[in-house]
């Protein structure tokens, strides 16, 4: 019974890749502010988000994730001083691929955030939330699945 | 005198590219024929389905399939081979990772269809007739293999021992791999990727490289003049052999063409185009976005440059539709 | 691969986690995994019983993977390595989930949160198995330490290392030493001279053997890591182990605030302005008349949604000392005191306080938030240069204050300098240009970069017991770490497989810090894991696979992202 009720109401799955110096500060601030957000997204840290290699963004597609999240440092001001810029770059190369391969844009989503930015963390997470609410359920690991 | 070897070789979803490779052997099909009969090859022999329906399991001490599966009959024929061979190779680039056919996952069936008996150029097609699977006639029922929606790598639909790369394989390899099983040597790990090596093409390739991999526009290869000398990343030019096992020989590059990918990622990659993809975008000489947008403009098909010939194979396996 | 034995443990952190978080529920569900040996909840993980939970455990069901859900890695997770390496297992066989910045502390919905959490730790157990042991490297520790900027923070810190008998390498962005407190008159609550207070610290510093200045310098690029760190100075090299960043502050641009007419109406100056005037033992209006009236207005700048929000708390204290020092000058100068909250924390400062507001001074209360005062000329009939309208917050009235100089006490901002220096020595900084120490409470002098501390007002407002303080803090911390010998760096760096590399050089230009080349006899890339800092970007960029960041590898990232999925 309960169970047919949380089928009605679709809560995205999110995964979030947040570099360790600035954007994980930045969600950490803002669970240290108390702040609220949605429980959409689940956090994988890397220490750059010059790390995230673009397979891993499909793995969590693959594994259901309906939209991902990566977050880096601003535009200079990177710990590693180009690591965001690496990001930058495979993001947008990234995000042509996967609109050939018919997934809604939107679902992946680029954004800086500083160890200081505990509220826009929060806010990010509600807002991209809200607009995969809005896209609905990925359907990349059904297709995967039923894959024949 | 050993006994000799039962050879089959299939082909699925494939160009016949495959089979020639093995042809290309040349003289050494007498090396071959020495150790080994020929039970089944549907390009050479005629031997009948039924024929190695009828042959005991493991029959076939080596059976190489190439080509992917596209349809009913090569779904079958996969099955019936596993069952009868000793050792299912998947041989050549399509059954391997799904190959050219591969890029068929851009479409579903319905598009397919509609595109080959509807629209292409050279199709007169007034009935709208589309292929059924069953189709009844006066003599009885007709039955044609049934298109499926998806293609898949071998290795999607029955269990596999080794994996030949390329498109097709380097002969030479086929020989190699071959004359071991003859020999008696020792097989690698069963799932191995035989007859190519873990480090990739720049390994063998003779261009002159150098750490000056930026990048501010790609181009196609026509539209440089190659030098025939340096590295094509650094003309600009997308080569996919650092991201793909070395093994052909630098075929392509020794005819001045850049590396398309055949051969397939080396050991651990989880993903076959992610990786020369990442590559390739942090190559691009340029932190601001608008410059950023432009050099990936340049990169006019991520699917086609990267997953030429491994989309079933890839993560996200074929196109959300 | 060795069979997995895993330990989970689920802390409560009091109520933080376990209010929003069902533990107990996560730990009965979580001994259910494979490969889980012992999962248990417990009310304080990190503390010591916590930890002997975790190594009895090890000893005893023979763990060789440990998964702690608690607060955040960047927290605890050294405590917890710790703990590990204690019960001889090798720390980074441990992985964390954070459970409580990232889930408790954030969420509303306790069922929500419990699911989250559980797939946080599910990621986690699936993670840990591929983990790979990493052995501590130690490097030998340089005793020289680089301080940027010769304040008053700057020159304490100099001052405890080079008694110490350490070599400090002191370089100051401007022609002289001592900052802002150059400009100071007196000290408060004791009205002492700043510039004795000074003048006796810098002519130790100047005369140190152990101190070598440079002035009208700026710091170049550095690079290395604690223990090793080198730049160029002058076109000479200079090697040190440790930094302290010192570069202080700016004052508060007062003209920004159009309601006081700062720049405009000569009579209205800042606090700075005014100290320069009591140094001088001249307090003139610009006409050069003796002003009958004198207003002060707080937080200029501080405290405000438009301009800063935070406190700088030395102007209060400052007022006060105003209020001293014009009424022994001036006795027939009556002093208008216009502040929002009256703010005296500290030794002796609300002593400070009731004494001064026995003397000839009217307190006025302006509404900071609402309006804030505003400041006109004064016409001829006025027998004033400038008058102050505002609405006074006690009785409610809008009142009008005549005055012949007014006193903006401006607030402290980071110094322009900082952000630049934030990124040559690897600090971050938060939204208001302040750098962002290690912990707040645990941590407040070191930084996320090791080897580098930050002291003074460029971590945040403060006045000089306190500055000095942090100082010889940060002096004490690198005292410790010289005694030391050796410092452990960062194992988790880049790491090449040779036997997979093609010798692309794609990863070789990737690098931030060239610490790949090429070895052309090999013909692979070689990472130099004394100059990599670990961000992994290389790895992201090889196409090969071959390029592998230490604990943070493909296989492990991969199967946290399934783990995530792994319970529907």
């Amino acid at each position: 019974m309960e169970n047919k009720v949380n089928e009605k109401i679709f809560k995205p799955k999110i995964v979030g890749f947040l570099c360790n110096w600035c954007s994980y500060t930045g969600a950490d601030l803002a669970g240290t502010s108390r702040m609220k957000y949605d429980e959409s997204i689940r956090v994988v840290r890397v220490m750059c988000s010059g790390r995230v290699d673009p397979t891993f963004v499909l793995k969590a597609f693959k594994e259901g994730a309906d939209g991902v999240l990566i977050c880096g440092c601003h535009p200079r001001d990177c710990h590693y001083h180009e690591g965001n810029y690496k990001c930058l770059r495979r993001y947008h190369l990234l995000k042509k691929y996967i609109i050939q391969m018919g997934i809604e844009p939107d679902r992946l989503r680029l954004e800086w955030i500083s160890a200081s930015e505990g509220a826009e963390f929060a806010k990010l997470v509600n807002e991209f939330t809200q607009k995969i609410a809005e896209l609905g359920p990925s359907k990349v690991k059904q297709n995967i699945e039923t894959f024949s | 005198m050993k006994p000799k070897l039962n050879l089959a070789v299939y082909w699925g979803a494939a160009c016949g590219g495959c089979c020639v490779s093995v042809l290309d052997v040349h003289e050494k099909l007498f090396t071959i024929v020495e150790h080994a009969n020929l039970v089944f090859w549907p390009i050479a022999l005629d031997t009948k389905y039924k024929d190695v329906e009828q042959m005991p399991d493991g029959f076939i001490d080596l059976t190489l399939y190439n080509g992917a599966v596209r349809n009913s009959e090569n779904e079958h024929l996969a099955k019936l081979l596993r069952k009868k061979s000793k050792i299912l190779v998947a041989y050549g680039s399509c059954a391997h990772m799904g190959g050219i056919p591969g890029l068929a996952n851009l479409f579903n069936k319905e598009e397919i269809f509609k595109r080959v008996y509807f629209e292409s150029e050279s199709t007169i097609n007034p009935d709208q007739v589309l292929p059924q699977p069953h189709y009844k006639v006066s003599e009885g029922e007709l039955e044609i293999p049934e298109f499926y929606n998806d293609v898949r790598t071998l290795a999607q639909v029955v269990d596999v021992d080794y994996y030949l790369p390329g498109c097709p394989p380097q002969t030479e390899r086929l020989v190699e791999v071959f004359l071991a099983i003859v020999n008696g040597e020792q097989l690698p790990p069963k799932g191995s990727v035989i007859g190519a090596k873990d480090k990739t093409q720049c390994d063998e390739c003779k261009r002159k490289k150098s750490d000056n991999k930026l990048v501010k526009e790609f181009k196609r290869p026509w539209q440089i003049k190659d030098d025939g000398e340096t590295c094509f990343l650094e003309q600009g030019v997308i080569c996919c052999g650092p991201a793909t096992r070395s093994g052909c020989g630098v075929r392509c590059v020794e005819g001045n063409a850049p590396c398309r990918g055949c051969y397939g990622p080396p050991p651990e990659v989880a993903d076959p185009g992610a990786k020369m993809l990442s590559a390739i975008a942090t190559m691009i000489d340029s932190n601001d976005p608008n410059e950023i947008q432009k050099a990936i403009d340049t990169v006019v098909d991520p699917v086609g440059t990267f997953y030429r010939y491994s989309i079933p194979f890839s993560i996200l396996r074929r196109k959300l539709l | 691969m060795k069979e997995l034995r895993i330990g989970v443990y689920v802390c409560h952190c009091g109520t933080n986690i376990a209010a929003m978080v069902d533990v107990e529920k996560l730990a009965k569900e979580l001994s259910e995994v494979k490969n889980v040996i012992v999962a248990r909840d417990y009310k304080y993980m990190c503390s010591d019983p916590g930890q002997d939970l975790i190594i009895k455990d090890i000893q005893e069901h023979k763990l060789n993977r440990i998964v702690v859900a608690a607060c955040s890695p960047r927290m605890h997770e050294v405590t917890f390595r710790k703990a590990l390496e204690k019960a001889g297992l090798n720390p980074y066989y441990l992985e964390m989930a954070n459970i409580r910045e990232q889930c408790s502390w954030v969420h509303t919905n306790r069922n929500e949160a419990t699911i989250k959490a559980k797939d946080l730790i599910l990621a986690a157990i699936k993670r840990v198995k591929w983990h790979e042991p990493l052995d501590k490297r130690s490097v030998p520790i340089n005793e020289a330490t680089l301080i940027i900027g010769g304040g008053i923070s700057g020159i304490s810190a100099a001052l405890e290392l080079a008694n110490a008998g350490k070599k400090v390498y002191l370089v100051e962005k401007s022609n002289k030493l001592g900052g802002i407190m150059n400009q100071i008159d007196l000290t408060f609550p004791f009205l002492n001279s700043a510039r004795q207070i000074l003048d006796r610290k810098l002519s130790e510093v100047v005369n140190h053997p152990n101190i070598e200045i440079f002035l009208n310098t700026e710091i170049g690029e550095i690079f290395g890591y604690i223990g090793n760190f080198e730049t160029q100075i002058n076109g000479n090299k200079i090697v040190f182990g440790n930094i302290i960043v010192a570069t202080g502050l700016k004052p508060f641009d007062a003209s920004r605030i159009p309601e006081y007419g700062y720049g405009k109406l000569p009579d209205v100056i800042t606090s700075l302005e005014f100290e320069n005037m009591l140094k001088s033992g001249d307090i003139k209006t610009k006409s050069g008349k003796q002003p009958q009236s004198i207003a002060i207005i707080h937080c200029v700048g501080s405290r405000n949604e438009k301009y800063n929000v935070y406190c700088s708390r030395v102007c209060c204290l400052t007022a006060l000392k105003y209020i001293n020092q014009i009424n022994s000058v001036l006795p027939e100068t009556s002093i208008f005191d216009i502040y929002a909250d009256m703010r005296t924390f500290g030794k002796y400062c609300e002593e400070f306080y009731s004494s001064t507001s026995r003397k000839n001074v009217t307190f006025l209360v302006f509404d900071q938030k609402n309006e804030l005062p505003k400041i006109r000329e004064a016409s001829s009939s006025d027998k004033c240069n400038l008058i102050i309208n505002f609405r006074e917050k006690l009785s409610g009235e809008i009142i009008e204050v005549p005055a012949d100089m007014v006193i903006l006490m401006v607030g402290m901002e980071a110094h322009e300098a900082a952000k630049e220096v934030a990124h040559k020595v690897g600090v971050s900084m938060c939204g208001n240009n302040f750098y962002i120490e290690r912990h707040p409470k645990l941590d407040p002098v070191a930084t996320t970069t090791d080897g580098v501390y930050v002291v003074g007002t460029c971590q945040a407002p403060k006045d000089i017991p306190d500055s000095i303080s942090q100082a010889k803090a940060a002096a004490a911390r690198i005292l410790a770490t010289i005694e030391a010998k050796t410092v452990d760096v960062e194992v988790t760096t880049a790491f090449i497989n040779e036997d997979l590399c093609c010798g692309c050089q794609t990863c070789i230009k990737v690098c931030p810090y060239s610490a790949i080349s090429f070895d052309a006899v090999k013909k692979v890339s070689i990472v130099n894991e004394v100059l990599c800092k670990g961000c992994g970007t290389c790895a992201a960029a090889c196409p090969t696979g071959a390029a592998k960041a230490k604990h943070f590898t493909d296989v492990q990232i991969l199967s946290q992202i399934e783990g995530l999925f792994s319970y529907a």
